[in-house]
């Protein structure tokens, strides 16, 4: 294992993203887009008809099992590999704002003045920490409201206890749609942030290889 | 709070520095260098490290020297010694120092996090006389230790990354505040520049 990681020091390079955290960014990107679509589909049934109500109910739920999976995969790995410190909480609060400042700074005009970016990239630190919070509100807490809103709809008698708990099946739909709507603008912006590489391809491209060319970040 | 195990670098030539800084940090280590034992030890002071490497010749004070005076100072911090110039006398001065070990230049990325491995996995060996017979190894003790540190460590994660979503909470909800705080401090700083050069 050591071996194999100290092959992956390429020079000038470094190893910014693990094979388990690519394979679960482009399912989770795959997933998130069908489930999206199906999702409209099936709220707004009288509105398109792309597809039947019932099929995009099946696909929604049958790739909402496989996001659901895919979630425990990327949990399994963080909590196993010692890059979970990407994830950890940051506890000098004067630190977290300053750099957090710093950082809305450098997107507010920096970044169009080409000025140097305020938080240097490594891969036990790869967010910075507007990207830091974000992904820990997005896998901490929207996820999983997402995946339990989901469950108590996809199965409403088995779940009927919670859903009374969460004050009825409409406040669960409710959740579940806000919560769709806070991922498909981060989805949005997250796309858009990707573009913002050297080159517009650059940081598509190490979502691949796993590899970001030094002063890409 | 700093949870990536720090170590320090000493040696007159900034490239080995660099090339530990390059290797050491994508591993997920904090690594600081010193160009002399004399900075070193002035750096140690005022920091803890978990790891030191320093290199065997230097002007001025040398590797050895560097390891006995650090070995004084913090006997519980692992000293690994760089040498180009693995002479047995300089090797046997450092083993009565208890340093955690000796490695050879040319260094590669390979020795480098191995090497580092092991003298931050291995129990720091207490300086003994130069006569004087190795301790028996307490294999089980050792093993014991070494997972009681692997749980202290997981478990020390593991928190941090469950309390994550309750302090990303609590600083959304303190955003809005602070950064009206740090726009109107910006305001009052380029009000009070501006009316200073005027």
């Amino acid at each position: 294992m050591q071996a194999m990681q100290a092959n992956q020091t390429h020079v000038g390079q470094t190893y910014l993203h693990p094979l388990p955290v690519r394979i679960w960014h482009w399912i989770n990107a795959l997933g998130f887009v069908l489930l999206m679509l199906t999702g409209v589909q099936i709220r707004y049934a009288d509105l398109f008809s792309v597809m039947t109500f019932e099929s995009a109910l099946n696909v929604h739920n049958w790739i909402g099992f496989v996001i659901i999976a895919n979630y425990f995969l990327w949990l399994g790995y963080y909590l196993t590999s010692d890059r979970i410190s990407n994830y950890h909480a940051v506890l000098n609060a004067k630190d977290f704002f300053n750099n957090y400042y710093r950082q809305a700074v450098y997107y507010s005009y920096g970044i169009f003045r080409g000025e140097k970016r305020p938080h240097n990239v490594q891969p036990h630190d790869k967010f910075n920490p507007m990207q830091r919070l974000t992904y820990q509100v997005i896998m901490m807490i929207s996820g999983p409201i997402q995946i339990v809103t989901g469950l108590m709809m996809w199965d409403v008698k088995r779940f009927e206890s919670w859903i009374a708990l969460a004050g009825g099946i409409r406040v669960v739909s409710t959740i579940h749609m806000l919560v769709f709507i806070l991922f498909v603008v981060f989805i949005l912006v997250h796309a858009y942030m990707g573009v913002l590489g050297r080159k517009p391809s650059t940081h598509y491209k190490e979502m691949f290889t796993g590899y970001a060319e030094d002063g890409d970040h | 709070m700093n949870i990536k195990p720090q170590v320090l670098v000493i040696d007159d030539d900034a490239v080995v520095g660099r090339s530990f800084d390059r290797v050491l940090s994508e591993k997920g280590y904090e690594v600081s260098t010193a160009l002399s034992g004399e900075e070193a030890l002035k750096d140690i002071e005022s920091k803890e490290y978990d790891l030191v490497f320093t290199d065997i010749k230097m002007p001025g004070m040398d590797g050895i020297e560097v390891a006995e005076r650090i070995k004084a100072q913090c006997p519980w911090t692992p000293v690994v010694v760089i040498t180009g110039y693995g002479t047995e006398e300089n090797e046997a001065r450092a083993s009565v120092l208890g340093v955690s070990g000796f490695v050879r230049k040319p260094l590669t990325p390979e020795i480098i996090e191995s090497i580092t491995l092991k003298a931050l996995q291995e129990p720091v060996e207490e300086p003994r006389a130069a006569n004087e017979p190795e301790a028996p190894v307490e294999v089980m003790a050792e093993a014991k230790t070494s997972a009681l540190r692997a749980t202290g460590k997981f478990a020390k994660n593991v928190g941090l990354f469950f309390a994550a979503p309750f302090i990303a909470l609590a600083y959304i909800i303190a955003l809005p505040a602070v950064g009206f705080y740090m726009f109107a401090k910006l305001a009052y700083e380029a009000y009070q520049k501006k009316n200073s050069s005027s």
